[in-house]
């Protein structure tokens, strides 16, 4: 060793036992979730709303309107439930978009600087608290509905009903796609306030307006729109649809590639 | 010296190679070439605007370079297994979810690398956000901000730290105590770039220092070069014959100014030679100091002929 060497500062080395994993690109997801009191109100809201909606309007159908069969017991259960939607989207859109207005997202991807794996940790676990959350919801719903219209037309509707089980986990899974669309939104455009009106005027009023235009071909476009493809899988008689219960699935899953697809794309190659 | 340091670059180099960065048709980095050594503070000094920051965004990923590269132990930051281990960064002040307590974000930060609770704990204790830890971000103040920075830059116990501005908003305690934890840090063989406008500040941590001003690089030397070779030194005499010494000193290349009665700052010449000068005439001299320059003005120096360079102007001296 020559002397100049011997005079040189030791080298630094340092931890070696930390990795960057994408498990731990979830818990971090987990942590950030549920350290914002925004995330607690809003979820709050949600299961308010959703259960004292259905309970409302439940407990207020007087007996000569509640016909209909199954269909007709899941709406009156379920318009809460479909209802808060809204706020799962928001919430949604704002765990992304909150990151960005804050600066916050520069700590986030100086953690995490190959940055998909941000997006997918967020949407996973978004994703889960919701399905676990309205999983919850849906069937507490309608427990309480089907109380509630005890002695209707409509108050004997049973889980073991051909399809009912499965239109409760549609409403489930309708959510869920609808959360996940909010945030690839607010990946895409960044902002709070125009993710939300992007959510609520493309995705919900739009398809909605769009039916009352004067051309035909739009009538036949408007089952395809991302806020309206989840429609069939959340009713027991699909036959009245226009997509079937395959296409409904297999449309929000194009939706949710196409969506996540420009958003991946976007943070990759966006500066932060 | 030594076969494994041969083939590779050494640990904790950050390297900046013709970078390049356009906003539209804004450029802000201007094709960069320098390199930030282990062992030692380097200052990285600038005016606003002059692509500091910009920099140090490209070394984390942040912002892509239009052209060149920004690379840490010969890789792209993100190339990195374990960002939080290879580089700590503190980029702005805030970025922090204002909604959010210290320790939750440096909690989230520290689970995407399984870094324990442990640590955390310790970077806040660190530096000094113990009382305040579980209080919402939105309420610190801008030096709390910055501490905060400072602990999510130091999380990963990391071989390289790229500060930006880590002393705006700290008061002078702050100062002296992120000054002493650079240094240290920078004593264990780590590598240390922090970025200031406050080039006195600068003085007193760095020893190297890297200047651009516009995007461009001006200087990359020690911060004693950098004095002694851009700062004007100018003796300063303090004589109540200071009238007559002036007459006796002027000549060609000689600039002297007398700030107040009985002072001259005599600059073109050495205090040897004014010594002489007032002996050989019988001058009495009360006080005879060269003044070596500050950084502040050896910076001025430097980016005013930087300004000149990219704007001509013709019959101003």
């Amino acid at each position: 060793m020559t002397a100049a060497a011997m005079t040189e500062r030791p080298a630094y080395s340092p931890p070696q036992q930390y990795r960057l994993t994408f498990v731990g690109e979830l818990r971090s997801e987990w942590t950030k979730l549920w350290s914002l009191r925004s995330t607690w109100i809003v979820l709050l809201c949600a299961v308010v709303f959703s259960g004292g909606l259905g309970a409302l309007i439940s407990a207020s159908v007087p007996d000569d309107q509640a016909v209909g069969g199954a269909d007709a017991a899941l709406s009156f259960a379920m318009a809460g439930v479909s209802l808060s939607s809204v706020f799962v989207a928001v919430l949604g859109i704002l765990t992304i978009t909150g990151e960005y207005t804050t600066g916050s997202i520069r700590s986030t991807l100086s953690a995490a600087p190959k940055r998909l794996g941000m997006l997918w940790s967020k949407a996973l676990v978004f994703g889960a608290v919701v399905a676990v959350l309205f999983t919850a919801m849906v069937f507490a719903t309608f427990y309480m509905s089907q109380a509630l219209l005890d002695g209707t037309a409509i108050g004997d509707v049973s889980l073991s009903d051909d399809g009912v089980l499965r239109a409760m986990f549609g409403y489930v899974a309708m959510i869920v796609y609808l959360a996940l669309l909010a945030i690839a939104i607010g990946a895409i455009l960044r902002n709070s306030a125009g993710s939300i009106g992007f959510y609520v005027g493309v995705i919900m009023i739009l398809p909605q307006l769009a039916t009352l235009l004067p051309w035909e071909w739009v009538d036949d476009v408007v089952p395809y729109a991302p806020g309206n493809v989840p429609n069939t899988i959340a009713v027991v008689d699909t036959s009245m649809g226009t997509l079937s219960l395959g296409e409904s699935w297999l449309w929000m899953g194009i939706w949710l590639v196409v969506a996540y697809g420009l958003a991946g794309v976007l943070l990759k190659r966006r500066d932060v | 010296m030594n076969a494994r340091s041969a083939g590779r670059s050494v640990v904790g180099m950050i390297e900046i190679e013709h970078l390049t960065k356009r906003y539209g048709k804004k450029t802000a980095v201007d094709d960069l070439t320098f390199a930030v050594k282990p062992g030692v503070v380097t200052g990285f000094l600038g005016p606003n605007g002059a692509g500091k920051s910009t920099t140090m965004r490209a070394i984390v990923g942040l912002d892509a370079p239009t052209a060149g590269l920004a690379r840490v132990n010969g890789k792209h930051y993100s190339e990195f297994r374990s960002p939080l281990t290879e580089v700590g960064a503190l980029l702005e002040a805030k970025s922090v979810h204002a909604g959010r307590s210290a320790y939750k974000h440096l909690l989230a930060l520290a689970r995407t690398h399984g870094i324990p609770t442990r640590r955390v704990h310790e970077v806040i204790d660190l530096v000094g956000l113990h009382e305040v830890a579980g209080k919402r971000v939105g309420g610190f103040s801008l030096g709390m901000g910055q501490r905060l920075g400072i602990a999510v830059a130091l999380l990963g116990d990391p071989a390289v730290l790229i500060l930006d501005e880590p002393v705006n908003g700290l008061d002078p305690d702050g100062v002296k105590w992120i000054r002493l934890l650079l240094k240290g840090l920078a004593s264990e063989g780590r590598t240390v770039f922090l970025s200031s406008h406050l080039m006195s500040e600068l003085a007193q941590t760095a020893e190297h220092l890297i200047v651009i001003g516009q995007g461009r690089l001006l200087a990359d030397t020690t911060v004693d070069d950098f004095v002694s070779g851009n700062g004007k030194a100018r003796v300063r005499v303090v004589s109540p014959d200071a009238a007559r010494l002036a007459e006796h000193l002027a000549g060609p290349g000689i600039t002297i100014a007398s700030p107040e009665r009985g002072v001259l700052d005599v600059s073109g010449t050495e205090a040897a030679v004014v010594g002489q000068t007032a002996a050989a005439h019988g001058l009495v001299l009360h006080e005879l100091r060269t003044d070596r320059g500050s950084l502040e003005d050896a910076f001025m120096q430097l980016t005013a002929d930087a300004v000149e360079y990219r704007q001509p102007t013709e019959g101003v001296k």
